[in-house]
């Protein structure tokens, strides 16, 4: 039979799906990645945030700018990228079939990677096929790629980073996000990506699940109740809501039927998030040949994909003679360092699922309060690293990191010319004030923060008044000069405010540095501008 | 399912529950309540369940409500959902015209 | 009323020329090579169609060709995938109702 034969078939054009691509492309391999969509990237383009981790992860960079980077590298390559090509099945001896317009083809490989992603999971209610109803990704796809905004009131079920990052995202794309619900009594996602919605005044109704949606034709109300520990609902709680927009948030499954037809051997893993293909530590899958990578070997993000990624398209390179024994060894070293500072720290793979975490792994105490409202209490400040003393903030303008949770990031720290910001190797330590350096107020922390959580303040702009710098991603962008409120951590309003500077360069990124003058005694509680 | 079903829960009564309206498989409308009935109607497996009811065999073949159809047939079962069979994943994994399907370059 | 205008992080949507279509009978104005359901709910469009069965009423749900929820009539043939696929001028967009049109408007 005659069959077109490539080295390397991968199946799917998403980070994990690329970076294997391309890796294996620079040693020299020839690759064809197979993709069902009109435009590669997988989740990719959708993510319009700035990602966390190091700089080797990308941090900092928008997501989408991370997957036109990726394209260019494959395409410099000589990677082949097929799109409207769905894989449809895998057989015996690595053969591929694939519809591709009006035909089928068949193809055969020395290595296959499946890179096929996840799909969302779904919670039925009373009405939950209305127009109206759509998933997170669903949201994510018409305001970042097609410029349409999916409604105007909209409720967000599920709590995780997904719901909580799209929240703001919809809020970034003109929406009123009305709330953030999840049946579970803590919110499930970073406690900075909480907080960054909690200061616009988004409420989060936790312990609460979604009764039912109700319209003639298409979403008009929704009914939330509170639910127990037994996710019985809790009679008497029912609150009613006028919306147009429901959005399901409510996590990540595997899609692994393809790898499930080729015969591997898979697992059904409720902390991967589905059934999932049983791979060694390249990725390699119980058939020889057969590699499977990213969500779909596990749910992660996408900074993990892209490693995984690497390291399958490495394993691939030596398996089929492109890269020496010793090239692999120093490469799977740095990929696997790399890979497994993400998956430390408050949400990394030791703790996952875990509720009871009462400290950071440096000895911090763990707000429980972020974990149930999404905001850090006034009194919890002083106990972090990255909050000055009051010593210090009464003398100079200094930059205030709420940032209290161990997560793998560190940009704050490479921002500062000054040097004022600490980690260290660790990537997951909190952020801490170099007690000997000095700030200059540039404010490149405030930009550079992927969790939006730094600020600067200065309690002596004038007689009775604090200035307070922050990030600011909205628009219109207010001018200087432009009266309004200064909302706290929860989003309540203090009180007048008036923005007397607003900077914004290139380099920033579409971050800009707003800075408020407020009354001095709201120095340490005031955390966003609102315009009337 | 793994377990060997007992026959008697053939001859059981099916108790109607409050959320039996509940559209579960979105693609071919199938409810909850169909899905829980079936089992009181002679089907014993996934498999059967699924011919029978076509639930998951719409045009997105499952992917929406494989997981809600198994939680709710071991729910129904009172066992835990891992105990469940699984349905093979059959290829095409994706729905496509049968004039492309025929339109298979191997076959001249 | 949907199109964001402004977008604070994204500076320009790729879009084709401004061009007409039909809708159930009415001309309406979309971007040429947009999904076809983008341009629907750009003009406040939210029902697709009617299911088969009850009757329904169903609207773009997944936004990426997979759940088949948003599928319309469109230049004449059936289940078309509304969310992906792109809009041409002179398209002539209808509700679906089941399996059969639902305005008979030819």
């Amino acid at each position: 039979m005659m069959m077109e034969r490539f080295e390397v078939i991968v199946i799917g054009a998403g980070p994990a799906g690329l970076a294997a691509a391309i890796e294996a492309a620079s040693n020299g391999m020839q690759v064809v990645v197979f993709d069902e969509n009109s435009r590669p990237g997988g989740q990719l383009f959708k993510q319009i945030h700035k990602f966390f981790g190091s700089k080797e992860h990308h941090a900092k960079i928008r997501g989408f700018k991370i997957g036109e980077k990726f394209l260019q590298e494959a395409e410099t390559l000589g990677v082949k990228v097929v799109l409207n090509a769905s894989v449809i099945g895998i057989f015996q001896n690595r053969e591929v079939s694939v519809m591709l317009g009006d035909r089928i083809s068949h193809y055969r490989a020395n290595a296959i990677v499946i890179a096929t992603g996840a799909s969302e999971k779904m919670i039925p209610f009373a009405g939950w096929t209305l127009p109206g109803v759509i998933g997170a990704g669903a949201a994510q796809t018409m305001m970042n790629i097609h410029g349409i905004r999916p409604g105007n009131r909209v409720l967000m079920v599920g709590s995780g980073n997904v719901g909580l990052v799209v929240g703001f995202q919809l809020i970034q794309a003109g929406c009123k996000l009305e709330a953030v619900i999840d049946a579970a009594p803590r919110i499930g996602g970073y406690g900075v990506h909480a907080a960054k919605i909690a200061r616009l005044g988004v409420p989060f109704y936790l312990s609460h699940t979604i009764i039912g949606a109700r319209g003639a034709e298409f979403v008009e109300r929704a009914t939330i109740a509170e639910v127990d520990q037994n996710w019985q609902q809790v009679p008497g709680t029912e609150k009613d809501l006028e919306l147009d927009t429901i959005c399901l948030a409510v996590g990540l499954t595997p899609m692994s039927q393809l790898a499930r037809i080729a015969g591997c051997q898979v697992a059904d893993l409720p902390q991967k998030g589905g059934m999932v293909p049983v791979c060694n530590a390249f990725g390699e899958t119980s058939i020889p040949g057969i590699y499977a990578t990213g969500d779909v070997a596990g749910i992660e993000e996408a900074s993990s994909a892209m490693i995984q990624g690497k390291i399958a398209g490495a394993a691939i390179s030596l398996a089929q003679g492109y890269l020496s024994a010793e090239d692999f060894q120093l490469r799977y070293a740095s990929y696997d360092h790399s890979l497994g500072q993400l998956r430390e720290g408050t949400f990394g793979h030791e703790n996952k699922g875990r509720t009871d975490l009462k400290t950071t792994d440096d000895g911090y105490p763990l707000s429980q309060f972020l974990f149930r409202k999404g905001y850090l209490a006034d009194g919890e400040l002083s106990h972090y690293p990255g909050v000055p003393t009051s010593e210090r903030l009464n003398q100079e303008l200094m930059p205030v990191i709420e940032c209290i949770q161990n997560i793998p990031c560190n940009p704050c720290q490479d921002a500062c010319p000054q040097g004022c910001i600490v980690i260290g190797s660790t990537i997951t330590n909190l952020p801490a004030i170099n007690q000997s350096a000095k700030c200059s107020g540039c404010g490149m922390c405030v930009v550079s923060c992927s969790g939006q959580a730094i600020f600067l303040v200065d309690v002596n702009y004038a007689p009775g008044y604090a200035a307070i710098s922050l990030p600011y991603e909205f628009k219109p962008l207010p001018a200087v000069g432009t009266s309004g409120v200064a909302l706290d951590r929860s989003g309540a309003i203090l009180g007048e405010a008036e923005v007397i500077s607003v900077r914004k360069t290139a380099v920033m990124d579409e971050t800009a540095i707003l800075t408020m003058k407020v009354p001095v005694q709201w120095a340490m509680s005031a955390r966003f501008f609102k315009q009337l | 399912m793994k377990k060997p079903m007992e026959r008697t829960f053939h001859t059981s009564e099916f108790k109607a529950q409050a959320d039996d309206s509940l559209i579960i498989c979105r693609c071919e409308e199938i409810t909850k309540g169909e899905i829980r009935r079936a089992l009181y109607d002679g089907m014993s497996t996934i498999n059967e369940i699924k011919r029978f009811l076509r639930v998951g065999m719409g045009l997105c073949q499952g992917q929406t409500c494989n997981r809600l159809v198994k939680g709710i047939i071991a729910g129904e079962l009172g066992i835990a959902w891992q105990d469940l069979e699984v349905s093979k994943p059959r290829s095409p994994v994706r729905p496509i015209a049968m004039k492309i399907y025929a339109n298979d370059g191997l076959v001249k | 009323m949907y199109r964001i205008e402004e977008h604070p992080i994204l500076s320009a949507f790729p879009k084709g020329k401004l061009v007409k279509f039909a809708y159930d009978g009415k001309t309406l104005e979309g971007y040429e090579g947009e999904p076809i359901a983008m341009a629907l709910k750009a003009n406040g469009v939210m029902v697709h169609r009617y299911t088969s069965r009850h009757s329904q009423p169903r609207g773009v749900f997944c936004a990426i060709g997979r759940c088949t929820d948003c599928v319309m009539i469109v230049d004449g043939m059936l289940n078309v995938r509304t969310c992906i696929i792109p809009l041409q001028e002179g398209m002539k967009v209808q509700t679906q109702d089941g399996l059969e049109k639902k305005e008979q408007d030819d």
